[in-house]
């Protein structure tokens, strides 16, 4: 029986790799752009659920606690605290990674957009055909 | 004991997030795909939860399941639908 | 959600339960969780909130918001510089693109409308409670500003872009909420190297409580309850910024195709 928390936080580890490879596959496997933004944006959380697993800690009686001093008028509340809380530096980067990552998928939604409105498709091959078809258009112009 | 449940509700949640990725990965309705990845973060913010982290829940509900969400159905209704 | 998708997804769920037993068997064994805290998180938790130490702690209950705000304030400082150049950014690609009203259906029908209008305050509400209580519980600054943002999504969909313009949710109202929000957390920031420098003693920025060589502080109790000094300040100034913010990018997104096509022709724009 103890034996079964070891094995069941392993595979929440293992679950989160795993959700990490499939949309790796989704970025570079689906055509569309908006496939790829999706699939960005589960990157970018199994990322970061990696690194909040690594600030867990197991306790040998009970569950552990969240960083948070409950009771601070007693002055043995923080050393009673530290017996059974979780890291807390982790948690503090990571909040600043998430913010990071919903700034940085905004802006390629408008750049997205912006494609539409210019090209008609958000397809890379529909894209690669017409980029192709302009570059023939410029070289028989030189030629010429 | 406690402890035991709260683990087996953290894989349970994790191999479920598995099943939604995949098929928010594969979906080519473009639609149903963001609704899949709306139902894997909702996974997520459990195993915060259950990980002891409640800062990075209530960050990460209002951002994974309400403006992400959001701002891709919008760019889905300006551009293409199926994932073609 | 075809069968196949269904019969892939099982079994890729089958590899990770066997492959996280096959970790655990031998080799490489089970994934290292501790059972005691690293040196540096203990510093961190037993400092937080420590009226004996004052010279190293923030005075606040909660760990993680005076790691963000107090400890490591420039992080903070410089992931609000990157949203704000990403905001900045989706503004400038819409330049010139009105919202012409009355262009509108009106939104969704009365039933909509009215459970509309019970939840938003609500929802509204909760975020003000998660940021008022950030240095006391789990909260702060920028959740309690995406919770807010989320109602103005909820408005967007159930009534129309028109009549949020007709209420004052405007680009340049939201415009000047978002710098008045970042005003207030760089004064702030430096507002206690500004007493130093107007009285004459030494002083740092991003201080929060006495540190060594310094002995200004922000007031650190209200009424017996602590404040966490200068992490109510930043608490609201962030929620303010942060809400505005997250708020004009869906808005700018959401524009009419015809506007902004027209606009980046170079048609109707004065």
């Amino acid at each position: 029986m103890s034996e079964l928390i070891p094995y069941l936080l392993t595979v929440v580890f293992v679950s989160f790799v795993i959700n990490l490879v499939i949309a790796l596959y989704g970025i570079f496997a689906r055509p569309t752009l908006v496939k790829k933004i999706i699939a960005l944006t589960i990157f970018s959380d199994s990322l970061n659920s990696l690194a909040i697993f690594v600030g867990y800690r197991m306790v040998p009686k009970g569950v552990p606690a969240p960083p948070v001093v409950v009771n601070y008028t007693s002055p043995q509340g923080p050393a009673q605290l530290a017996k059974v809380a979780v890291d807390p530096l982790p948690q503090a980067l990571v909040l600043t990674a998430i913010v990071i990552g919903l700034a940085v998928t905004l802006f390629m939604v408008k750049v997205t957009m912006q494609v539409y409105r210019v090209y008609g498709t958000t397809s890379v091959r529909k894209l690669e055909r017409i980029e192709q078809s302009n570059r023939e258009e410029v070289e028989e112009e030189v030629i010429e | 004991m406690i402890g035991l449940i709260a683990a087996l509700l953290m894989a349970v949640a994790a191999v479920t997030s598995i099943v939604f990725t995949y098929l928010a990965v594969v979906e080519k309705n473009l639609v149903q795909a963001v609704v899949f990845s709306a139902v894997q973060s909702t996974m997520y913010a459990l195993i915060y939860f259950l990980l002891m982290a409640p800062d990075i829940v209530l960050v990460y509900l209002p951002v994974g399941v309400g403006i992400y969400p959001a701002i891709i159905l919008l760019l889905i209704k300006k551009t293409d639908k199926v994932d073609e | 959600m075809r069968v196949t998708d269904l019969v892939v997804a099982a079994s890729i769920v089958a590899l990770a339960l066997l492959l996280s037993y096959a970790m655990l068997l031998g080799g490489i064994g089970p994934v290292p969780v501790r059972s005691e805290l690293r040196t540096l998180a203990l510093n961190y938790i037993l400092l937080t909130y420590n009226p004996v130490k004052i010279i190293y702690s923030a005075l606040a209950p909660e760990g993680v918001t005076a790691i963000v705000w107090d400890y490591r304030g420039l992080d903070t400082y410089f992931e609000t510089a990157v949203m704000f150049l990403a905001i900045i950014s989706v503004v400038a690609l819409t330049h010139g693109c009105k919202v012409r009203i009355g262009l509108g259906r009106g939104g969704m029908s009365l039933i909509v409308k009215t459970t509309t209008r019970i939840l938003m305050p609500l929802i509204v509400l909760a975020g003000v409670s998660i940021t008022m209580h950030g240095w006391l519980t789990p909260g702060g600054g920028f959740q309690g500003g995406a919770t807010i943002a989320v109602a103005t999504v909820l408005a967007l969909v159930t009534y129309s872009l028109d009549t949020l313009a007709k209420h004052g949710i405007r680009k340049k109202v939201l415009l000047a909420m978002r710098s008045a929000g970042l005003i207030g957390i760089a004064l702030t920031a430096v507002a206690l190297l500004l007493v130093g420098l107007a009285i004459g003693v030494n002083a740092y920025i991003f201080q929060n409580q006495e540190r060594v060589g310094s002995p200004l502080a922000f007031p650190a109790y209200f009424g017996g309850t602590p404040t966490g000094g200068s992490l109510l300040f930043y608490n609201l100034f962030e929620a303010f910024a942060v809400s505005a913010g997250l708020s004009l990018v869906i808005i700018m997104a959401s524009l009419r195709e015809s506007e902004v096509r027209s606009a980046l022709r170079g048609e109707g724009v004065e």
